[in-house]
């Protein structure tokens, strides 16, 4: 019996394993919640590294524990929490240490409207996409803050980078976003990917997947278009002057990031949670991500990086006009008929 | 649950457990201030002049763009959640603002791509 407030231990007791069991906390710590995304971080920055290690044809990490080395980002982060925390002298102290847990949470708070599962999602909005994005668009200006607050010259070109980066692919990316939108006809990620229980939205919106592919490439400033850390050009980029915790925040951020954008692939244009039944839903989602994610690093090892302009140029000139002419597509496809056969 | 209360508790959640990341190695790793290592770094130079100067205001077509399409896109979201279910005459005056902004898009680039007005 519930009662509150509590009065006797037993109902104290009773309180704590009612909260403890509930749909709620199991979700915003266990699953797809805090535990969760930690573990699956950790695992990324190791997967990262091996896998451009494989395609250079090194070993990689390898000493710390574990068939290959799968406990060496627990080691680099108790090396990084025990090193000293460097702050430039001219920076602004409380913006320079806010900024780095902000990009976590701004990376942190859309896995609230993933789905990873028919009832594993922590809050079920109907308008989660425009929140996610919303949350995501919010990300460049934080780097920017940083990079400002740092009060360095290569931080600050590596910030202005980052902006002009969200100006050319943001558009791209919510136009490519829009065909899925339409195909579904919801703003609710619970609904999109339950729409695609026939077929999977990368069959009818072909173009629009590649186009937001490569437009979520250069939202989380990967390579060919990590501009805002190109290493010969800005020693570091937006994050050179962070070190020690700073440093291990803002990766756990950014690989939270490449998490959250491989999930929305995934839940866009992949299907989500639908598979065959031998695995549970969640499971194939999870791995449906991670297939995604490794499409995300591998030209990391592979491609050079673009020019400013060309990568601009690239955004607006063929991405803008791929995905809107892959709009004009999808209301073709839906009003001639053809996808009736699997309900849309 | 309402699912905005769910978020408002995962993001409190989330400082809670990230907070004491940043926070707590400040006060072990610390050490007293040095001159030299606290300045910024510039390959080991010593800095010159602001860090925070004006910069030219580059390829500023595209932002102008970027102001226009950011409201356009935000629509076009409204209008694409009800296409499936309202019929296709409906949905001909968003079609034909479409086909219209074709030609402001075109003239754009055209300008935008162009060295000189960068």
């Amino acid at each position: 019996m519930v009662v509150f407030p509590p009065t006797t231990p037993q109902e104290v007791i009773a309180l704590i394993l009612y909260i403890i069991t509930s749909h709620t906390f199991i979700t915003i710590i266990i699953f797809p919640g805090f535990i969760h995304l930690t573990l699956v971080v950790m695992f990324l920055t190791w997967y990262e590294r091996k896998l451009l290690a494989r395609i250079q044809l090194r070993i990689g990490p390898l000493y710390a524990g574990g068939p290959g080395g799968i406990l060496q980002p627990i080691a680099d982060g108790v090396k990084l929490i025990f090193k000293e925390v460097m702050i430039p002298y001219k920076a602004d102290k409380p913006l320079f240490l806010a900024m780095p847990l902000m990009l976590v949470l701004f990376a942190a708070l859309p896995f609230a409207v993933i789905p990873f599962g028919q009832h594993w999602v922590i809050a079920n909005l109907e308008v989660g996409l425009v929140f996610l994005f919303a949350m995501t668009s919010l990300f460049p200006s934080m780097i920017l803050i940083f990079a400002w607050a740092s009060n360095s010259k290569f931080p600050f070109l590596g910030g202005l980078r980052s902006l002009f980066q969200q100006v050319a692919y943001e558009i791209p990316m919510w136009v490519a976003a829009l065909s899925v939108v339409m195909l579904a006809g919801s703003l609710n990620l619970t609904n999109i990917v339950e729409a695609q229980s026939k077929i999977w939205f990368i069959v009818p919106a072909f173009l629009s997947f590649i186009v937001f592919f490569i437009a979520i490439m250069a939202e989380l400033e990967r390579l060919p278009f990590d501009l805002p850390e190109a290493e010969p050009e800005l020693v570091a980029g937006w994050f050179t002057e962070s070190s020690g915790a700073v440093f291990m925040v803002i990766f756990l951020g950014l690989y939270m990031k490449v998490y959250l954008m491989s999930s929305l692939v995934t839940v866009l244009f992949l299907g989500g949670w639908w598979g065959p039944a031998f695995l549970p839903q969640p499971v194939w989602f999870i791995i449906k991500t991670l297939i995604v994610a490794t499409f995300m690093i591998i030209p990391r090892g592979v491609y050079p990086r673009l020019r400013v302009d060309m990568l601009i140029k690239t955004g607006w000139t063929r991405l803008l006009i791929i995905a809107l002419a892959n709009v004009f597509l999808t209301i073709l496809l839906i009003h001639s008929g053809i996808l009736s056969a699997w309900g849309i | 649950m309402n699912p905005w209360l769910a978020i408002v508790i995962w993001g409190v959640i989330i400082v809670l457990l990230t907070g004491p990341m940043i926070t707590l190695p400040i006060f072990w790793s610390r050490r007293k201030p040095d001159p030299f290592r606290d300045m910024p770094f510039e390959s080991g130079q010593v800095p010159q002049g602001e860090a925070r100067h004006r910069l030219v205001m580059q390829y500023y077509p595209y932002l102008l763009m970027f102001v226009v399409f950011d409201v356009v896109a935000m629509f076009l979201f409204a209008w694409g959640i009800s296409f499936t279910t309202m019929p296709l005459d409906s949905s001909f005056p968003v079609i034909l603002f479409l086909i219209l902004l074709a030609a402001p898009l075109g003239y754009a680039l055209h300008l935008a791509v162009r060295k000189e007005n960068w």
